[in-house]
């Protein structure tokens, strides 16, 4: 008996434009049934990558293997079983709802039933409106329908939920959860963290067309260098070294008045049973975890989102 | 391991595939004004002079050389400039590209947006023809069955030179840009702006030979009962066949 094949292998990857290398060295091992997210600023190569994994580009070097299927070559077979949502694609304007996961389906030999379909993606009110005329947010969740009405074993979903606003957002989760459920794999593009810490399973953290990290959410944001993160204003100088000996205190840094104190544990509880006893008041304590940005900023001394304007 | 078996979307897929695309036509509706009424006011501009004038068989010149340039221009328009321009904003908008990652294949679409286009040339002709005929006198050809064979011909070589346009273009716009310089271009050579004979030698003869001028000739002997010269078909048969050939070569999703 050979392995089952895994749902995505990716091995040593490079696809460069012109001047510009816009994937190197990308490999990815995704399991059969998991949510992988592929997350990274603007430009760090994630749409390319998935590009690369959905056969529609020819990488330079590398090979991409899904379910076992080389991408390249086997075509035919690999459209059966693999769905793709891809960012920045159109359906005939003029087409209703409807009429799209009609056409769609009958690609497949056997699609999902249409009106179930366009129900679980909350459109029945829309389904006679054509696709020129739905908000954007529609739009992308008619594109997720035809993603899946093929009954595909991996699904990629390419920046799932940008320009939706949080109640359909949450829905799409929703969505993204059910397909998990039911043993398709699923391929997450997301630059949107929220997103990626409630739903994947497993990140690759890309920047610069390169995975710069590649583990659980929650390692990541291990990977941080602390896991809280305590502030708080003293009205009083603060003698040194006090907080430094506290339990579970890593980092001090001080502002003026402006503290900032990071470590691990119940951080929080720690400081603030320390500054007591020392007789110190302190106001303004504000306790935080750290986020997968902290973690993308500990690892390539960039913020994730903040440059976000446009996508 | 994994049995994944390579299905290919069936006839109920391209049956569904047609009348997708013939409801994005018809719901386009300024699309339609070229193919239709531009034959027609050039039809109403000639008819009523060329309607006077008889040629031979009881045929005028409105049926002999009004009628074949009008039905070649409606053909012309609608291979040479729309289909092109249609496949390039379906390349442009990303819609062959979404298509390009399900089963369905280029030739399906290639299929539905032919016929379609198709259509369209048969409907732009039924009523240019029905409005010469009900009121210039227009008489059907002499050679009915020569005509029509000759109007296919003529119809895939309009066709097969608007998939050269679609499948070179460099960008979407460049299509419809190239695809009306083109159908202007043979279309001048082949006599839609006065007879081939006031055109200089060379260029009358190279005229003849593109798809404009050979459709418009063989339709017009085929219409006056007259042979159709063997070389207007062969040019119209290598005018298929190349267009075929580059359309199938360097078609792509986007």
């Amino acid at each position: 008996m050979s392995e089952p094949p895994l749902a995505v292998e990716a091995d040593g990857l490079h696809k460069r434009y012109a001047a510009k290398v816009a994937v190197d060295d990308v490999s990815l091992s995704i399991a059969v049934g998991e949510i992988f997210g592929i997350l990274g600023r603007n430009g760090a190569g994630k749409t390319t990558t998935v590009e690369l994994i959905a056969g529609l580009r020819k990488p330079d070097r590398g090979t991409v293997r899904v379910l076992g299927l080389d991408v390249r070559r086997d075509r035919a077979r690999l459209r059966q079983v693999l769905g793709v949502q891809l960012q920045s694609s159109h359906l005939h304007a003029a087409l209703t709802v409807a009429e799209l996961v009609l056409m769609y389906g009958t690609f497949y030999p056997d699609p999902l039933d249409a009106d179930e379909l366009i129900e679980s993606v909350g459109l029945t009110e829309s389904r006679r409106i054509r696709f020129e005329r739905l908000s954007g947010g529609q739009q992308q969740r008619l594109s997720i329908a035809l993603a899946l009405v093929g009954r595909p074993r991996v699904v990629i979903l390419d920046e799932l939920t940008t320009g939706l606003d949080p109640e359909a957002r949450r829905q799409m989760w929703t969505t993204v959860e059910t397909l998990r459920d039911s043993g398709v794999t699923v391929l997450l593009v997301s630059h949107a963290m929220e997103e990626v810490e409630r739903l994947c399973d497993r990140v690759a953290l890309l920047d610069a067309g390169r995975v710069v990290a590649l583990d659980s959410p929650a390692g990541i944001v291990g990977r941080a260098g602390f896991a809280q993160r305590v502030t708080f204003r003293a009205s009083e100088p603060v003698p040194d070294g006090l907080l430094e000996r506290i339990d579970g205190v890593e980092r001090v840094r001080a502002d003026g008045d402006s503290f900032v104190v990071e470590g691990s544990g119940d951080l929080l509880q720690a400081v603030s049973v320390g500054l007591v006893r020392a007789g110190v008041v302190v106001t303004g304590t504000r306790s935080e975890q750290a986020t997968l940005d902290d973690a993308f900023v500990a690892l390539t001394g960039r913020h994730l989102e903040k440059e976000e304007s446009t996508s | 391991m994994t049995s994944v078996a390579a299905h290919r979307p069936g006839p109920r897929a391209w049956g569904v595939m047609l009348i997708s695309e013939l409801k994005m036509t018809t719901r386009d509706t300024a699309g339609l004004i070229v193919p239709f009424g531009l034959p027609l006011l050039i039809l109403v501009m000639n008819a009523a002079a060329a309607a006077e004038q008889q040629i031979a068989h009881g045929r005028t010149a409105l049926d002999v050389y009004v009628l074949p340039l009008v039905f070649t221009m409606v053909v012309a328009t609608t291979g040479v400039i729309n289909m092109p321009s249609f496949l390039a904003y379906y390349r442009r908008s990303g819609i062959l590209r979404r298509l390009g990652v399900t089963p369905a294949s280029p030739a399906m679409v290639l299929f539905a947006q032919v016929a379609v286009s198709v259509a369209q040339t048969f409907v732009g002709i039924a009523i240019a023809w029905t409005v010469a005929m009900l009121a210039f006198d227009a008489k059907p050809p002499v050679s009915i069955g020569a005509a029509i064979g000759v109007f296919a011909l003529a119809t895939a070589a309009m066709y097969a030179a608007g998939l050269i346009v679609a499948a070179l273009a460099p960008t979407p716009n460049s299509a419809v840009a190239i695809g009306l310089a083109l159908y202007f271009a043979i279309g001048a050579l082949g006599g839609m702006f006065g007879g081939r004979d006031s055109l200089p030698g060379v260029l009358a003869t190279i005229g003849e030979w593109l798809p404009f001028g050979a459709a418009v000739a063989s339709i017009s002997a085929a219409w006056i009962g007259a042979p159709v010269a063997a070389a207007h078909l062969i040019a119209l048969a290598a005018g298929v066949v190349l267009g075929g050939v580059v359309g199938a070569a360097f078609f792509r999703w986007e």
